[in-house]
């Protein structure tokens, strides 16, 4: 860095610069390129370290609650327009038009996140101890094909018995799955989606709850 | 600070470097790019400057290895992670038609751009299929039931394919099948929602499982390429997203006459 200085060459100072500057650009040039491409390294990878991967608990149960809510949505839009009753109706429209546009927000983060809407793992698969939940491919809660064949035939107070008494299972089985992904997860937005099913389907309850008993007084 | 002028000269030329100093007519390279820049007949200084040889700064012989490096192996690992997470994002953005185009065997009918495979519309009464079983074309307007639905006697193509529309995989099966192996297929389909099953006469292999422009053949109702193709394909290749597989015809058997209106939809 020290120079011998020539202390006569003062006002040359300026000199040097200039007949060095060509160089300049080259390393700037180089700088920039380096600069860039470790810029898009970053930026590429960053969202990769940060986001739920394919066997985590959130595109588990994001999965999952897919499907579960897909054949709450089934029953309701039979019951929806089957049910002889006006309260019935609208309480299967509510569920049908809910748990459709859940599965809508559901299906946008697993695409967000890059991840596939299904997988090839076992339903369940993130939560802890839940092997013996599964019957026939079945999650907690969900109706039998037996069962959905029987409410596809029922009418009058039949159906409205049936279809209640499904949906209070459906309902009771989704709460569970919920709330162990409140609990397991580290996402926001999956807490967020859990937590208002949990208390969106217990208030839900408490209808259903009321309406069998109206049905079945009938 | 108290002398003004020559004390100055060291810490302005300081910061302007070093090897131009004094070379201009010693070393050939710095004359030439010197004389080219500017003229040193325009500073009075110039002249006496150029005179005294001086010797080209040196690097420091040893060089200390040490965080040399530490440097490195932090640039190596940073470049490591760095590198994996690019990897990864571009590998999960890859699409879902790459990935069961890969799997060795399946045909993909959605790169022939055959008119009639591609054909979209809803029509009446029963169609005819350019493959067996169909991966696409001219539909009933209702589909068949696909959320998980286990068929135990065939169902109509017209509301399969309806169904492949709407992103379910259909597995098929030779009729006559064994009932262990029949099982084995069951497993990939109950309570898994965009799939469907049924038998289907006249097939040249014991499975076919198809989507919507995509088709994979094997005798083997063992063969991983199943479940790798279910996974590459299921949902994914709706052709209308957030379509849901229920509300649809639940009934096996041909076409029935009254299909196509909306009539047959949860008999």
């Amino acid at each position: 860095m020290t120079v011998s200085t020539n202390p006569g060459a003062a006002a040359d100072a300026a000199a040097p610069t200039e007949t060095h500057r060509s160089r300049g650009p080259l390393w700037a040039a180089l700088a920039l390129i380096l600069g860039v491409a470790l810029g898009i390294g970053i930026g590429l990878s960053i969202p990769h370290f940060t986001k739920p991967g394919d066997d985590s608990v959130e595109a588990g149960f994001l999965r999952d609650m897919s499907t579960h809510h897909a054949q709450a949505v089934e029953m309701s839009m039979i019951a929806h327009q089957k049910s002889d009753d006006a309260e019935i109706v609208y309480v299967a429209n509510d569920i049908a038009l809910t748990q459709h546009g859940q599965i809508g927000y559901m299906q946008a983060w697993l695409r967000d996140w890059d991840l596939s809407p299904t997988s090839s793992q076992e339903p369940m698969a993130w939560m802890p101890n839940s092997a013996g939940s599964i019957v026939n491919g079945l999650m907690p809660g969900m109706a039998t094909p037996e069962q959905l064949t029987k409410l596809r035939a029922a009418s009058g107070k039949e159906l409205n018995t049936e279809f209640l008494t499904l949906m209070r299972q459906h309902h009771l089985g989704g709460i569970h799955m919920a709330q162990e992904a409140v609990k397991l997860s580290d996402n926001k937005d999956v807490d967020w989606i859990a937590e208002s099913m949990v208390k969106s389907q217990q208030t839900e309850l408490g209808l259903i709850d009321d309406l069998l008993k109206k049905v079945q007084a009938s | 600070m108290s002398t003004p002028g020559p004390e100055r000269v060291p810490s302005s030329v300081k910061v302007t470097k070093t090897s131009g100093q004094g070379k201009p007519p010693a070393g050939s390279s710095a004359a030439k790019k010197t004389g080219g820049g500017k003229g040193p007949a325009g500073k009075g200084g110039g002249g006496g400057k150029g005179r005294k040889p001086v010797t080209p700064v040196k690097v420091a012989g040893g060089r200390n290895w040490g965080p040399i490096a530490v440097a490195g192996v932090v640039v190596l690992v940073a470049v490591g992670i760095i590198g994996y997470g690019v990897f990864a994002a571009v590998q999960g953005s890859r699409s879902w038609e790459d990935k069961v185009s890969e799997i060795a065997g399946v045909v993909n009918y959605r790169k022939q751009n055959n008119a009639a495979i591609n054909d979209t519309s809803h029509k009446q009464g029963p169609q005819q299929y350019v493959t067996s079983p169909p991966v696409g074309g001219a539909h009933n307007s209702t589909p068949q039931n696909c959320s998980g639905d286990v068929y135990d006697a065939p169902i109509a193509n017209e509301h399969a394919v309806h169904s492949l529309e709407h992103g379910a995989v259909w597995i098929t099966y030779k009729p006559g099948l064994a009932a262990d192996q029949v099982d084995v297929l069951k497993k990939k389909v109950e309570g898994q929602d965009y799939t469907m099953m049924s038998p289907y006469a006249g097939l040249d292999k014991n499975v076919s499982v198809q989507v919507w422009g995509f088709q994979y053949k094997t005798d083997d109702v063992n063969d991983a390429k199943i479940d790798e193709f279910i996974k590459d394909t299921r949902l994914v290749s709706a052709l209308e997203p957030g379509i849901s597989c229920s509300g649809g015809n639940t009934t096996t058997g041909p076409l029935q006459a009254s299909a196509g209106n909306g009539a047959v939809m949860n008999k």
